[in-house]
């Protein structure tokens, strides 16, 4: 496969896991909870965007439209029902709940939609191909609008009133509050907001490949990956986390650890080693443990993990 | 007869997930560790116990196996997160377990992939008569969890499971009392995986076959709905919620033939059912079933507070 085909899937995986890991950062820094739940907004903004558009037969941008306000909605609900009730008992309890949510929410998909795999009416588009690397047009629009997405979300931090309060809140409650923000407001906010970027993402990964039940519990463990590697409560790390995750997760398959395992020729080994697919997944892990041993704030600095 | 072998089925599994959730509650309600990971102990005593017994050694080594290799995998988990705070353990936790099952469907060599192990032995098979062996190997079942119960007991009692109980409230106040808060959650760790290594040794050996998609992190949540719903810091109430979860868990095999929907969809909807449940419990009656009996110490002579 040549370098270049290995950038691309990695910007694209980069892009999917970054519409996620923004939404986790945020609920993080704010709530102070590791929100298990967030793979499920992705998967139910799929499946929403499937049930608008294949069931009801809409358009899919329309549909796909539909999925990500009703998923921010669905965040909201979640916040008013079950987060704020808890948030007085401490994190371990939100994080128990969140973890009791996605067990519940996936299995509904699951009931609702069945357990075989799902997938948007898209035809498999044009394909360019530029230095021995092949972008279908489905593929680039999923670049397009992960960009789109995190531009709109970066004016709307910087641009908007509200972006300012949530910054704000992100960086100190009290001082927040004490500013005349109204920080239950914001909240509200910030869920609606994490839980359509997540729908996004969700309904990227379904254009990409297919849908399936298990598809946000599957990417749960990159994108808390990501966040932390870019620095827990920083927006623009998890983005950059996400990307480095991307393509060390693509690269890490592609390169052969001959050279490194034997340090150099020190050791003599014959054949060529790599890391077999099936633990693709663990290489986000490695990832994981790797950033906590060693750099527990993230590259860019954010709130360290002691 | 059909319906005596169910009820001992199901009370079998009532105890191995009894131990399991004594385990995670040692974790969880004892230390204040969040363990997502609970699957990847239980799959490590299982195909430790299984392996060895192939070998060719006694049940009972076999058994030993589960409960070392479990420990020994808390342990290692441990040693690198026990610094740091509880969000990230949990998230570390979560990663270990499908790391586990990777391996145990990946390693074919070892574990024989996605096919599984089939034909596991059963200790005195051939002494003890095919029609009771199922009562017998649950009396066995039955003094397993008896020492793990009394074990967990002990421990929390003993000056360790204050310590650990120290902790889970705050770390700060048992760090001014000079003790490593770090070596006592690897220790609490170590303890509850051996508890549920030995669970999966129990297992593999009273269903005789396993694979992979016996450890999916849904055994993970189960456990932990028995431990929330039966009520975290009592080890009575992990028994409870094992009990009922189990019995809820199972009944769905009788509802199909009462409710016009598929078996799939069925399976789904009682984990959508058990995870409401789980956060109902947490919203409305925090302490579960059975509450967790909290020791107050008073100066002699001072008046009892009310509550607590």
């Amino acid at each position: 496969m040549p370098v270049t085909q290995i950038v691309v899937n990695s910007v694209i995986r980069g892009s999917e896991l970054a519409l996620l890991a923004i939404g986790v950062t945020m609920i993080f820094n704010i709530l102070k909870f590791a929100n298990f739940a967030h793979g499920e907004f992705a998967l139910l903004g799929a499946y929403f965007a499937l049930f608008f558009s294949v069931t009801l037969g809409l358009n899919l941008y329309l549909a796909a439209l539909i999925g990500i306000v009703l998923t921010g909605l669905v965040g909201v609900c979640t916040n008013e029902f079950i987060f704020k009730r808890l948030r007085g008992m401490g994190g371990l309890t939100l994080m128990i709940a969140a973890m009791g949510l996605s067990i519940a929410l996936r299995n509904g998909v699951r009931t609702v939609w069945g357990a075989d795999p799902k997938r948007y009416q898209i035809g498999l588009g044009k394909c360019f191909s530029f230095w021995g690397a092949r972008v279908t047009s489905t593929q680039l629009l999923i670049m397009v609008i992960s960009g789109l997405s995190m531009l709109a979300f970066h004016l709307l931090l910087h641009r908007t009133k509200f972006g300012k309060a949530m910054r704000a809140t992100s960086d100190n409650i009290p001082l927040a509050l004490a500013s005349g923000i109204n920080v239950e407001k914001v909240i509200v906010g910030v869920w609606f907001i994490c839980g359509s970027l997540a729908a996004i993402g969700g309904i990227l990964i379904g254009m990409d490949t297919l849908l399936w039940p298990e598809m946000g519990f599957g990417i749960l463990l990159p994108v808390f990956c990501a966040a932390i590697l870019g620095g827990i409560g920083n927006p623009y790390g998890a983005v950059l986390g996400a990307m480095v995750l991307g393509f060390v997760e693509h690269f890490g398959l592609f390169v052969n650890w001959t050279n490194v395992i034997s340090l150099g020729g020190i050791f003599n080994i014959q054949r060529e080693i790599y890391i077999p697919t099936g633990y693709k997944y663990a290489i986000s892990f490695g990832v994981l443990i790797a950033v906590l041993i060693f750099r527990p704030s993230g590259i860019l600095k954010g709130q360290k993990g002691d | 007869m059909e319906l005596m072998n169910f009820l001992i089925y199901l009370v079998t599994m009532m105890s191995i997930y009894g131990i399991l959730a004594l385990g995670l509650n040692f974790h969880y309600g004892h230390a204040g560790l969040v363990n997502f990971g609970h699957v990847a102990f239980f799959c490590v005593g299982a195909y430790a116990s299984t392996l060895v017994t192939m070998a060719g050694a006694p049940f009972l080594v076999g058994v030993l196996a589960a409960l070392i290799s479990g420990a020994l995998l808390g342990f290692l988990i441990s040693l690198p997160t026990s610094k740091l705070s509880v969000h990230y353990w949990a998230i570390c936790t979560l990663g270990a377990g499908e790391i586990i099952r990777l391996i145990a469907l990946n390693e074919e060599w070892l574990t024989q992939g996605a096919f599984g192990i089939p034909g596991i032995s059963q200790p005195l098979k051939s002494i003890v008569p095919a029609v009771i062996y199922p009562v017998f190997y649950l009396i066995l079942v039955f003094i397993f969890l008896g020492i793990v119960y009394l074990l967990t007991e002990l421990l929390v009692r003993s000056p360790f499971g204050r310590v650990l109980k120290a902790i889970r409230e705050e770390d700060n106040l048992p760090l001014a009392m000079g003790k490593n808060v770090f070596r006592f959650r690897i220790k609490a760790l170590s303890i509850g995986a051996a508890f549920a290594g030995l669970a999966g040794g129990l297992y593999a050996h009273y269903i005789t076959y396993i694979s992979p998609l016996d450890f999916m992190p849904i055994v993970t949540f189960l456990v932990w709905a028995m431990v929330i719903i039966g009520g975290k810091g009592n080890n009575l109430g992990s028994l409870v919620g094992a009990m009922v979860i189990v019995i809820f868990y199972n009944s769905t095999r009788f509802l199909k033939d009462y409710i016009p929907i598929s078996a799939d969809t069925l399976a789904s909807l009682r984990m959508v059912v058990i995870g409401i449940l789980m956060i109902l419990v947490l919203l409305f009656m925090n302490q579960g079933l059975v509450r967790e009996k909290k020791r107050v110490y008073r100066i002699p002579g001072e008046k009892p507070d009310a509550g607590s």
